[in-house]
């Protein structure tokens, strides 16, 4: 048999990373100026297929590489290192408005990297690939201990760094999906903080409507007090809903000092009296405000406009005293958040402590501003419990600009972290 | 309450301020360095950071190792400590100054004492070596390569041995050193009386091939055998002798057919390409590829010799299938250093049994091999001068490529491998070490080159 064409080489490297960590992607050995389909596949813990695609063209020497070259078709266009994996959606035929969330994060998630002949869009079934690669993808790294938490009536997991410590702590919160998600307390503890994920009510549950100040209170005390954590050492970090958290836990708590303060989409929007569960959702006086596009999905962002001035209406964000980052998506369809941190900004200036805000803006980018790499989701279900019933939420957002927002901003996360809770105090000489 | 703990956090303030002081002007007594461990334990700012990136990865890759928020200017030491699977303890350190802003970055200090001396990144690594203590003549080869072995890389105060880590450790990173990329089917080979492990990349296929052998160790080595597969090769470790799914003993001509049968197998695999077959060898294992290439018309693509011979003494090999060697049978052996046996005599071009040469003129297809120029257990600077100058009278020079290694062993293995100068050969009649030869920072630094060299090689001549 005389020789056949020689096989190309797909490579991934490293085929073994922490989800924020970056690959390359390199096809080689490819005949010159050949037409190729890069796909990344995965299968959720859910049993759903998410893929990404892009169309390229090897060079003159048979090359193809991810990080250098443009894709002309696909999820995605032009450069994009990492829209493999940030431009997944679900496969056609796929259930709709879903989100991809890993649960146990003690396994990686797999990915399946393929390249294809020719350009070929998603309905690839029955056609071999050229080569394939098998990716790992990690939230956790080796040696990160995963306790759970069930202390003074706190709920939450506990992950701790490897090593004798002590570490800076992070009191992770969620959104008003409630249940627990574990997947970025899982990463900040492979970045060496003690993070404690907070279970403050179960998924879709209207449970414990007057949820108490009291509980957020007593989840820090427990995450301060751990052997292996700083006691003053200890950040907020909430997404939405737990942005609120964490600004109002950081303005009005005479109990938590918090080390910094990090507001992913979240408002100082609180009107007094409000349970927790129903803030900045329709209620029977705003519904009225509630929009609808045109796939059918809810519009909530103006439920909290126009901000008020009334001082009842939203946490006094003059009374924080610890550096505070707010990130959020310029393209929020859920919750104002540009706006809201403008009065934020206002308010703390008016008190003299604008130095304690940073603010990262970004435009075109949603509501839902995850660690980075993560797909982008425009538009989910949501266990609405006022209705008890499944509706579709607009988060909003441009796919590229959102994920680059998710990268920028994880990057800045976690450099704010490491600057209020790592840094030696001592004051450095400035030559 | 309230008041003890005031008291404490006020101590803590004071122990921190002190200390840090005194940090880096002079060495400190023993007592010191715990309580300045301890100061970071029990205190009020948190531990110093150390990275590892990536922190899974395969034996051949890189791994940046970086440490941060120390005092400046001070003496740390790194250390890397594993469990093998047999249990034995194997560690490696180095002794570094931070910088003057506080880290230290094993890509661009230097070790100025310990397992390795200057900048070298993966030193905590090649270094490994048998804990003091642990059983003599250990050598590590990982039996299952399905899973990663588990290194912990510890960050701790002072210029200090291992032996003192729980005293004065700051941070520590657990690393796995993995052989074998996600995706990469293992698959027992049990078929025509041939037993090996066959190794597939993930994808369809068809994949370039290897054949891999190794010495007269025997059993199924297949930690090189899965790398290989893990860059892309589909890759078939073969056993030849002392394996107990083994039905037939072999002589030479029954080997030869062996392989061929061994060959024939790979060849056929669906997903193999059958015209893109190469062998590689160590040790014994060059002279069967020797011997398939040049005798059994299978034609391979190219050829990997490590440290092997091209021709051997009959009476001399008869004695390693015996279950037990007598003193007639110990003759063969030199006694090179106290009970530390070396094949070096025997092994010699000059010592071949007649017929056994290999008929190098026949050779097809280039040949790349890797020569250790301390191998204390086998003439192998002595056979690849044989190797050359036979391809040299048969015209043939142009196939053949030699990279000579100083301050190299015998066993030229993947990066990382740890070195072995000798290590336990057999246990009965009474304990016996095989001596390998090699230092252990040439010997790390050959392993590094060669294996890079091999991968070219084989994508050369097995892709192109």
């Amino acid at each position: 048999m005389s020789q056949a064409a020689p096989p190309p080489i797909l490579s991934v490297v490293p085929t073994r990373a922490l989800v924020d960590e970056a690959f390359k992607v390199r096809v080689e050995n490819l005949p010159a100026g050949a037409p190729v389909t890069l796909r990344c596949l995965h299968q959720s813990e859910d049993k759903d297929f998410w893929e990404a695609y892009g169309h390229y063209i090897s060079d003159a020497a048979g090359s193809v590489s991810v990080a250098d070259d443009a894709s002309f078709g696909g999820t995605y266009r032009g450069i994009e290192a990492m829209a493999l994996l940030w431009s997944m959606r679900p496969v056609p035929g796929s259930r709709t408005g879903l989100r991809l969330r890993k649960r146990d994060v003690r396994s990686p998630m797999l990915f399946t990297i393929s390249v294809y002949d020719g350009h070929v869009g998603p309905d690839l079934a029955g056609r071999p690939p050229l080569a394939q690669v098998l990716v790992e993808r990690w939230y956790a790294a080796p040696g990160v201990r995963r306790v759970d938490v069930r202390e003074r009536g706190v709920r939450g997991t506990l992950f701790i760094p490897p090593g004798p410590g002590p570490f800076p702590g992070v009191l992770d919160m969620w959104g008003g999906g409630g249940g627990l998600l574990e997947y970025r307390s899982a990463l900040l503890a492979s970045h060496g903080y003690v993070s404690l994920a907070l279970e403050y009510f179960a998924a879709g549950e209207l449970a414990s409507a007057d949820l108490e100040f009291k509980y957020f209170e007593t989840a820090f005390e427990v995450l301060g007090q751990h052997p292996s954590v700083v006691p003053d050492k200890v950040g907020l970090l909430g997404l939405s809903l737990g942005g609120m958290v964490a600004l109002c836990v950081a303005a009005e708590s005479s109990v938590v000092k918090p080390g910094c303060c990090v507001c992913v989409s979240g408002s100082h929007f609180y009107p007094r009296g409000t349970a927790l569960s129903q803030i900045s959702r329709p209620t029977y006086g705003n519904v009225g405000k509630v929009r609808v596009d045109e796939d059918q999905n809810l519009i909530w962002r103006d439920i909290g406009l126009p901000v008020s001035g009334d001082l009842s209406q939203k946490a006094d964000v003059r009374r924080i005293n610890c550096p505070l980052l707010l990130v959020n998506g310029q393209d929020d369809q859920n919750h104002p958040t540009c706006e809201y941190a403008d009065d934020m900004e206002a308010m703390m200036s008016s008190v003299g402590k604008r130095h304690l805000l940073s603010r990262l803006d970004y435009p075109q980018a949603g509501h839902l501003i995850e660690p980075p790499y993560s797909p982008h989701f425009r538009a989910t279900n949501f266990m609405w419990d006022g209705r008890k019933a499944k509706v579709t939420l607009l988060w909003g957002g441009q796919t590229k600009a959102h994920s680059d927002a998710q990268e920028d901003s994880w990057k800045k996360i976690l450099a704010f972290l490491q600057q209020h809770l790592y840094s030696l105090p001592c004051p450095r000489a400035r030559m | 309450m309230i008041g003890n703990r005031a008291r404490a956090e006020v101590y803590r303030h004071l122990i921190g301020k002190q200390l840090t002081s005194y940090v880096g002007l002079h060495r400190k007594p023993c007592w010191l360095h715990s309580a300045l461990a301890a100061r970071w334990r029990t205190g009020s700012t948190p531990a110093p950071v150390l990275t590892a990136t990536p922190i899974r990865a395969l034996v051949d890759e890189q791994i940046s190792i970086k440490a941060g928020f120390l005092p400046q200017h001070s003496p740390v030491t790194l250390c890397a400590q594993m469990r093998s699977e047999d249990g034995d303890l194997w560690e490696a350190f180095g002794h570094y100054y931070t910088s003057a802003d506080g880290t230290v970055n094993l890509a661009r200090d230097h070790s100025v004492g310990g397992s390795y001396l200057g900048c070298e990144p993966m030193g905590l690594f090649w270094g490994l070596q048998p804990a003091p203590g642990e059983r003599d003549g250990l050598r590590l080869r990982m039996k299952n390569v399905e899973i990663p072995l588990i290194v912990d890389i510890s960050l701790m105060e002072g210029h200090v041995s291992p032996r003192e880590r729980k005293s004065t450790e700051l941070a520590v990173v657990t690393t796995e050193r993995w052989f074998m990329a996600p995706g990469v089917q293992r698959i027992d080979v049990r078929q025509n009386e041939v037993v090996g492990t066959l190794f597939l990349p993930p994808g369809p296929g068809r994949f370039p091939a290897l054949v891999d052998l190794w010495g007269m160790g025997g059993g199924l080595v297949e930690y090189r055998s899965s790398m290989i597969a893990s860059r892309g090769f589909a890759s078939f470790s073969i056993a030849y002798m002392e394996h107990k799914d083994l039905t037939v003993k072999l002589n030479i001509s029954s080997a030869d057919a062996y392989m061929k049968k061994a060959f024939n197998i790979l060849r056929d695999h669906p997903q193999v390409c059958d015209d893109r077959i190469g062998i590689i060898g160590l040790s014994y294992g060059v002279y069967l590829a020797l011997r398939m290439a040049t005798l059994l018309d299978l034609n391979p693509s190219c050829l990997v010799c490590i440290n092997g011979p091209a021709g051997i003494n009959l009476e001399f090999t008869q004695t390693f299938h015996k279950p037990k060697t007598s003193e007639s049978d110990q003759r063969f052996w030199t006694q090179a250093e106290a009970r530390y046996l070396s094949f070096t005599e025997m092994s010699l071009p000059t010592n071949y049994s007649p017929g056994t040469q290999v008929k190098m003129e026949n050779l097809a297809c280039p040949l790349m091999y890797i020569l250790g120029e301390d191998d204390q257990n086998s003439p192998s600077t002595e056979n690849s001068n044989l190797i050359e100058d036979l391809l040299k009278k048969a015209g043939k020079s142009h196939l053949y490529t030699c990279l000579s290694y100083p301050g190299a062993g015998h066993l030229i293995e993947t990066p990382c491998t740890p070195h072995a100068r000798m290590s336990m050969w057999k246990v009965k009649p009474e304990k016996v070490f095989a001596l390998w030869g090699g230092d252990i920072a040439p010997h790390a630094a050959a392993q590094q080159d060669s294996w890079k060299k091999i991968l070219t090689f084989l994508d050369k001549h097995l892709r192109a």
